[in-house]
């Protein structure tokens, strides 16, 4: 614990360009400030002097700042301004509740609207043509990979499968913005960040299949994907867990230097979970470059977001951390793409959290294990299937620009559908991983009792081949 | 429960339902909403004269990459296009071409509610709870009575006649305050500085000292450690030491006390540092989904044990925390007793009476050590505690109220401060001379009925202390 501080006060001080000591604050301002015994005596000088101390004591209030006497005439604070624990306050002679919500929701950050045309302002970034067509081919990858993993599950070939329609553009926007050092934490429906970094549908088929080519040696249930060489962090079912992985993932970032954040993604219904809080709380508190990304697709499960939460949404949870934030258009490709990349550069220039809330909706059902008709209706769905599908508004405005076309979108599909066919055939065909593997990675080094349990099981098994699968090794 | 949930979604599915069948751009005048948006409380007994809100903010624009600071307080958000209103699950949120952050912390700290000045006089202008004589002297006397029974049982414990002790130094107006605010069918879930709330509903001086002892007439029969106290009757629920448990329990009592149609609600305290537990988070968003009659009240004095607030958080305080979660918030100048009873009581109105959370920051500063265990000068100077002890003392603060009032005389402070010395030395020898529980307490109330398995675990310590009686202390009864 006492290397931790040192080097946390380290770190304050390369940040600040002075010495903090932690360890021996002696004045509720500065080192070696005496208090004033009475602050209504101070002359308005002497005020401002006492407002702008916490500023070199408390980085994190740089929003504090002095305020010269009409100034606050003006603002019609006659009372004084005083120190507690955690910077100066004013005070008001007013009882005042804040209200739970603001009196208009926090805008949503938007660049094309429905019909694919740029909305009016020139706040966005700049995609090029191998870019966009690159986005847009993997939206439509992903959206196919969807519609047949979906049947293959439905057919019984694979165990289960969740689907990521009507969040294609989160996903893959979100990826295009990032870097291939950038560490990403996953919740489970976000296969388009790592489709974008390169793995293959194959890949993807192996890991469904959990054949003898999974990376993940068939030990977790479909859609848990994860790969070591696209800084993929696997996939785990337990909602939340990765989020404040993440922070301290980015912190190790930062304490090497390198030009990379950690990005996690994580659903409305992850935002209630105990460590959504505490990674937010830490990110700002260690100052960790890191961004998280909320898919707020209005459910989890069948739970809607007005039995989740009752703020407006999650975009103002960020201050609530001393977090900074922002809310997009889910089902705007560029807007996501704009929001991340400036994230990025936030978070790893100024070495801080960030905050993004992206408004979608999920089209799909929750998994295949799931009827969504049950608790909402049919045509809600297909509204926002239709009218509102990011795919199709990045289509058309690729194709204003003349870089794409029908005869595109045709030889793209149908070759996607074999490609994928093929992989499920290949997927299908291959042998399941070892019996081994049921008993290794536990620790690095497997110990006696695991080996023991292992030469149990091979035992049974080579009594009674019959009642074992043929396509697992023994 | 379940029908209940049931008839909650089916209105909502019949409001998204309505409003899909508006297109995809409303009236930006619409009413569909799934989320609250009232306005906040104002206190009716506000005295006439009052100013006009604060100088609105006004937005400006930065370049893209910079996050743009708001006052909390008033948000002025311009729509570039008021036709660009349109439904995302959670309600109409309006859209901008602009890349806009919301700055981690907003420019000006969230103002601090506050009635008395330094001095002890009332600000002009303050709008607040009016107290008389009998409340106001009766806070004062249990102020003073919490303040003593600190400085003798910080003693005791120093010579070793107890083991653990944790005092409330410079957190009196707190605890006094806000138990004066309320009702006694209102349900208390402290953390462990609040004491003074169970002082002011009735707990004996003498019965705080049988805890402290864990002698034979503790309610806690000696098991749990000192300052850890509870009591049934006065609907005050017994401390525990892990931080922060008790945050969603009380959110489940509120919905419990809503169920029932009572006119109570509950009400919890925590410290600064207990904001950072998982379970803070699970009570705020719980009590307003499940829309409970619940205060929080946060002492944030500015250290978790050794942890000073900016390495706890880098928000604006917990005030703003409200506003995360769709719950009232107030920021409460924590030594200043008008204030807190001031904010509490209306904090309990608008609960009860609205079915809602409220949430209380009462801006405070821990005077004394952490507890026995602590020695808070290696990590903080001591003329910044003098200064808080001093300059900054609740309890002086509204003495001189009070005296002001001529409630209150020099007279009654000696008389007071003297009874209550004598009071605590005369519970001290009581507690002391009495027998520890009995050793049958060490099995009782695991369960409500003692299962096989504990009778003979009781058996067998029974059957070791016949065989080495030496070996065990006289004062506990077999």
């Amino acid at each position: 614990m006492r290397k931790f501080t040192t080097i946390f006060s380290h770190i304050k001080s390369t940040k600040m360009n002075f010495s903090v000591s932690l360890l021996h604050r002696s004045s509720p301002f500065c080192p070696n400030q005496p208090p004033h015994p009475n602050f209504k005596n101070l002359t308005w000088q002497n005020r401002d002097s006492l407002l702008l101390f916490p500023l070199l004591c408390s980085r994190h209030f740089a929003s504090t700042t002095a305020q010269n006497p009409s100034t606050l005439n003006a603002l019609q604070d006659h009372y004084q301004a005083i120190d507690f624990p955690g910077g100066a306050v004013q005070f008001i002679p007013e009882m005042r509740f804040i209200s739970e919500s603001p009196k208009e929701r926090i805008p949503c950050y938007r660049v094309l609207d429905d019909n694919g045309q740029p909305i009016l302002g020139h706040n966005f970034v700049q995609v090029s043509k191998e870019v966009a067509v690159k986005m847009y081919t993997d939206m439509v990858t992903l959206r196919s990979m969807d519609t047949i993993f979906y049947e293959a599950q439905r057919q019984g070939r694979i165990s289960f499968y969740v689907t990521a329609i009507g969040e294609e553009a989160i996903n893959v926007a979100s990826a295009a913005a990032l870097a291939m050092d950038d560490v990403v934490f996953p919740q489970y429906r976000e296969a388009g960040v790592l489709l974008w970094r390169g793995f293959t549908l194959q890949e993807f088929a192996n890991q469904l299949f959990s054949n003898i080519y999974d990376y993940g040696k068939g030990r977790q249930m479909p859609a848990h994907y994860g790969s070591k060489k696209h800084n993929y962090f696997t996939v785990a079912s337990t909602i939340a867990t990765q989020i404040s992985h993440a922070v301290g993932a980015a912190y190790s970032l930062k304490m090497d230097k390198k030009d990379a954040c950690a990005v996690t993604y994580f659903g409305d219904g992850g935002s209630s979970e105990g460590d959504f809080h505490a990674a937010l709380n830490f990110a700002a508190v260690l100052e960790a470059p890191v961004i998280f990304i909320c898919r707020n697709n209005g459910w989890a499960i069948s739970t809607p977001i007005s039995d989740q939460f009752r703020s407006d949404g999650v975009v103002v949870k960020g201050q609530a951390y001393g977090v900074r934030s922002i809310r997009v258009d889910g089902n705007d490709a560029l807007a996501i793409y704009s929001a991340i990349q400036a994230a990025r550069q936030m978070a790893i220039t100024e070495e801080r959290p960030i905050l993004i809330e992206a408004l979608t909706y999920r089209v799909g059902h929750h998994t295949t294990s799931d009827d969504s008709t049950k608790y909402r209706p049919a045509n809600e769905i297909e509204w926002w299937r239709v009218a509102r599908d990011p795919v199709v508004r990045f289509r058309k405005w690729i194709e204003k620009h003349g870089w794409w076309n029908d005869m595109a979108e045709s030889e793209l599909i149908n070759n996607l559908r074999q490609q994928l066919l093929h992989t499920i055939q290949e997927a299908e065909g291959v042998e399941k991983p070892p019996l081994a593997d049921s008993f290794s990675d536990v620790y690095d080094v497997a110990p006696s009792n695991l080996r023991e349990q292992e030469q149990w099981l091979k035992e049974i098994v080579r009594k009674q081949p019959q009642e074992y699968p043929t396509n697992i090794s023994v | 429960m379940t029908s209940w949930l049931l008839g909650r979604s089916s209105r909502i599915l019949i409001h998204q339902q309505q409003q899909l069948h508006k297109g995809p751009f409303l009236n930006y005048n619409s009413s569909c909403s799934s989320f609250r948006s009232t306005e906040p409380f104002r206190c009716r007994d506000a005295l006439p004269g009052k100013n006009s809100s604060p100088t609105l903010f006004r937005f400006w624009r930065h370049e893209s990459t910079k996050a743009e600071a708001q006052l909390e307080l008033e948000q002025d958000v311009t729509e570039d296009d008021p036709k660009q209103i349109i439904d995302f699950p959670g309600g109409k949120v309006g859209f901008t071409s602009e890349m806009r952050f919301i700055s981690e912390s907003p420019q000006k700290r969230v103002p601090c509610y506050r009635v008395l000045d330094g001095n002890g006089e009332i600000l002009k202008y303050s709008d607040y709870v009016q107290v008389g004589k009998e409340m106001g002297v009766k806070m004062y006397s249990d102020m003073v009575t919490l303040q003593t029974m600190d400085s003798i049982f910080y003693e005791v414990q120093r010579q070793g006649r107890i083991s653990f002790y944790l005092t409330q130094m410079g957190e009196e107006a707190v605890n006094i305050a806000s138990a004066a605010a309320l009702s006694p069918d209102d349900i208390i879930l402290p953390q462990y500085r609040e004491p003074g709330v169970l002082l002011w509903r009735g707990f004996t001086l003498q019965q705080f000292v049988h805890q402290c002892f864990g002698n034979t007439h503790d309610f806690g029969k000696g098991r749990q450690m000192p300052i850890h106290y509870g009591s049934n009757k006065h609907n005050y629920f017994t401390v525990s030491s892990p931080i922060a448990t008790q945050l969603p329990q009380a959110v489940g009592a509120a919905y419990s006390l809503k169920m029932d149609g009572k006119s109570a609600c509950a009400v919890t305290f925590c410290g600064d540092g207990a904001t950072s537990e998982g379970d803070f988070h699970a009570a705020m968003n719980f009590a307003a989904v499940m829309e409970a009659p619940v205060v929080f009240i946060c002492r944030n004095n500015g250290w978790a044990i050794s942890t000073p607030v900016e390495d706890q958080f880098r928000s604006d305080g917990i005030v703003v925390k409200g506003k995360a979660y769709g719950i009232w918030s107030i920021r409460v100048d924590g030594n200043d007793a008008l204030a807190v009873y001031s904010a509490v009581h209306t904090a309990r109105e608008i609960a009860i009476r609205e079915k809602r959370p409220v949430l209380i920051e009462a801006l405070t500063y821990r005077v004394g050590h952490h507890s026995t265990s602590d020695d808070s000068t290696k990590y903080r100077g001591t003329g910044e505690i003098e200064y808080w002890k001093t300059a900054r003392n609740p309890v002086n603060r509204f003495k001189r109220w009070v005296e002001r009032n001529d409630w209150w005389s020099d007279k009654d402070e000696l008389e007071l401060r003297s009874s209550v010395r004598k009071q605590l030395m005369h519970a001290i020898q009581v507690a002391e001379k009495a027998q520890k529980p009995p050793l049958e307490d060490l099995f009782s109330d695991v369960y409500d009925q003692l299962p096989s398995n504990l009778q003979e675990q009781e058996r067998l310590l029974r059957k070791t202390i016949q065989k080495h009686p030496k070996d065990y202390p006289s004062d506990v009864p077999l």
